[in-house]
């Protein structure tokens, strides 16, 4: 077996070109995701019952189904129905709304685990309902949501490797191709997993750094 | 939209019933290996069991497929699409099955294994009879949860060429330029499996005889 | 005269967790039939002691000899402690049963599987027979109808009745009872007394480490009390509880007096 994983390496300009790509993608994807997740569970935790049915409707659909499926159709199908999109912004919006769904789920249990005695304890003092959510709630509310937002970023990040079945020049597209154009494709795929390995690898000891940032602060509160 | 294009979507998703049966299940089996090995005694192994589980959780599914179907070829390994798919799922879901796994293994209460040693059970008794059972109820809602998300990701194994109902719904796609019908189908039933599968889950988790116990 | 070998030998034993010493040099024979009472206030080190006795914690020197075996390690001439093989040990430990203050019971079987399970798996006895034993040690603990029910579905008191049973279906000669009555709501305390009591009086040797000073002095027959690790007193029930008592055993049992008083007159 001829195994050369220099003729690889030696493209590290156009590797690194579709690295940026998965990262812009995934970071803006996860930041999307995030902030539609919030304004859904947000909704669907004020907005009374009839609200909440609707909303969970979406969400369980797109928990329901592979993410695969959901930007064929928005890719391949989009066109059919007056959504013509180019890959990039295709492949964004999909990571996006696909996010959105977990991240809603993550938030509403978020919303869910604050004690309502610490609300009731606000609006005795004559907080108003905004202050109330923005100096009681939402802080409350972040230490339980890090870990499993963290986790859900970095769930993101290995997605964005789907993106490539609808062309978006990210990673595992471009590393591919190289493969491809060098015949030295498993060679190629040697790479890419190194790559995503050590990119996961990184996100998860960030994510733990700021966990334990955040837990000081849990302990400075008590 | 025809009744015989739906129905032709209905017959894939056996496939991806059976191919994500089988890898839940061999990933199960393997996470209780990985999990023996980590409360082994053997320095190796533990090391051995933290990359195993770091590499198949850190890599995208969709890339270790690819690795695998080029892989084994490449070391004059040929299998089927069918069996190269089971392997690859398999290994990937047994990585976070024995993330999970550790949370039940290590909640088991010592006195449990106190109480199986003066009944004079052998470490393997112990771990068949006591450690497995125990952290396998506590762990159960896990399970399932892998369950579902093993069915969603064996949507990929359409990539590596096995006919299941994604690459059922590309297909028909493809011939029948109606994407947004096919695609929306294949959700429907992935939607439906999902559910049903969660519904038994939750029937057999109120089964389980003695797990309010275990869980104190 | 040949005295006969006690059922278990306590031989200077210390123990040590770190810095900290939990046991400190003590020995204690307990001859076949009694029931002895460790007695002590908490942190004494009276569990540690029948864990150690039950090789679930090692002692850091000393000897614990189980109808005159060594259990855990053996003694070299060199006076080197060899640590036993597994084998070993539970021969030696087939000797004892044990009774847990949080009953340890096994969650995912039935009590007639807790009582039973060791018998198939360990004894390999079949599964008929087995469960013939198992149930004629529920009947003996009065829960035969009990049997088909999980721990979780059981009081306290019946999950430590099932706990007495799983230990005496193997058959032991000692039975060693770790604050059996402390994991239980005040009116649950009785059917464990009571069965506990049956067994004193059918002659079956006991370790029982108690709170229960009423217990201990109607039932004992040899009387050990622990404070900071020392085995201060040893001794049947009539000297212990005859006045004057040492300083420190006299302040330990005032605090326990409303508990037994009628025992202690």
């Amino acid at each position: 077996m001829n195994f050369d994983i220099g003729v690889i390496l030696a493209k590290g300009p156009q590797i690194l070109s579709g690295l940026g790509v998965t990262v812009l993608i995934w970071i803006a994807g996860t930041f999307l995701a995030a902030a539609l997740g919030f304004v859904i569970a947000t909704a669907r935790h004020y907005g009374g019952p009839l609200i909440g049915a609707v909303l969970a409707i979406p969400v369980e659909v797109l928990r329901g189904t592979p993410f695969l499926v959901q930007i064929f159709l928005l890719y391949f199908g989009g066109p059919y129905i007056g959504i013509t999109l180019d890959p990039i912004p295709a492949g964004l919006l999909g990571l996006s709304v696909y996010g959105a769904a977990y991240y809603a789920e993550i938030f509403r249990a978020g919303y869910q685990s604050v004690p309502p005695g610490h609300v009731e304890a606000a609006d005795c003092l004559g907080f108003s309902r905004g202050q109330t959510v923005l100096r009681i709630l939402l802080p409350e509310m972040a230490l339980i949501v890090l870990p499993p937002s963290v986790n859900m970023a970095i769930i993101l990040l290995k997605e964005t490797a789907l993106l490539s079945l609808i062309t978006v020049p990210e990673m595992t597209l471009t590393v591919q191709a190289i493969g491809s154009q060098q015949y030295a494709f498993l060679e190629s795929l040697v790479v890419l997993a190194l790559v995503y390995w050590a990119l996961v690898e990184l996100a998860g000891t960030l994510g733990r750094l700021a966990e334990r940032y955040f837990s000081r602060y849990r302990l400075a509160l008590k | 939209m025809t009744w015989q294009l739906f129905s032709l979507l209905v017959q894939a998703s056996g496939m991806t019933i059976l191919i994500s049966t089988i890898s839940i299940l061999v990933g199960l089996g393997v996470a209780i290996l990985l999990s023996a090995a980590r409360l082994s005694h053997l320095r190796v192994l533990h090391g051995f069991t933290a990359l195993f589980i770091s590499f198949f959780r850190g890599v995208p599914l969709l890339v270790q497929l690819l690795l695998l179907f080029n892989l084994l070829p490449a070391l004059g390994i040929s299998l089927s699409g069918f069996a190269t798919a089971i392997i690859g799922l398999s290994l990937c879901t047994a990585a976070y099955q024995a993330e999970n796994l550790r949370g039940g293994f290590d909640a088991v209460p010592k006195g449990l294994i106190e109480s199986a040693d003066m009944a004079g059970f052998s470490p393997a008794q112990t771990f068949l009879r006591i450690r497995i059972p125990i952290a396998l109820r506590l762990t159960f809602p896990a399970l399932v949860n892998e369950a579902i998300l093993i069915l969603k990701a064996s949507s990929l194994v359409s990539v590596v060429g096995v006919i299941e109902l994604t690459r059922m719904a590309q297909n028909l796609s493809a011939s029948t330029f109606m994407p947004v019908e096919i695609f929306a189908s294949a959700g429907l039933i992935y939607l439906v499996i999902n559910q049903v599968v969660a519904a038994i889950g939750r029937y057999a988790e109120r089964r389980l005889p003695g797990m309010g116990q275990a869980a104190r | 005269m040949t005295r006969p070998t006690p059922a278990i030998s306590v031989v200077n034993v210390s123990k040590s967790f770190g810095q900290t010493e939990v046991l400190h040099d003590i020995s204690l024979d307990i001859p076949a039939g009694q029931v002895s009472c460790l007695i002590g206030p908490s942190g004494s080190g009276k569990s540690t002691l029948l864990r150690c006795i039950a090789f679930l914690e090692e002692t850091t020197s000393g000897r614990i000899l189980i109808e005159g075996q060594p259990l855990g390690f053996s003694e070299q001439d060199s006076g080197y402690r060899a640590r036993q093989s597994r084998a070993q040990t539970r021969a030696v430990r087939a000797n004892i049963g044990m009774v847990f203050q949080q009953f340890n019971l096994w969650p995912h079987m039935t009590a007639l599987g807790n009582v039973s399970a060791a018998l198939k798996v360990v004894r390999k006895l079949p599964k008929a027979e087995a469960e013939a034993r198992a149930m004629a040690q529920l009947t003996k603990v009065g829960l035969a109808e009990r049997a088909h029910h999980y721990p979780s579905q059981l009081s306290g008191g019946q999950q430590q009745r099932v706990a007495i049973a799983r230990a005496l279906a193997l058959e032991p000669k000692i039975m060693l009872f770790d604050e059996p009555t402390s994991a239980l709501d005040p009116e649950l305390t009785g059917e464990v007394l009571t069965v506990m009591r049956t067994l004193a009086a059918e002659g079956m040797t006991m370790v029982v480490v108690t709170h229960e000073i009423g217990f201990a002095a109607s039932v004992g027959t040899q009387i050990n009390f622990l404070d900071q690790g020392r085995l201060l007193f040893s001794g049947p029930p009539e000297e212990v509880f005859r006045k004057p008592r040492p300083q420190r055993l006299e302040q330990f049992l005032d605090t326990y007096i409303d508990r037994g008083a009628s025992m202690l007159a």
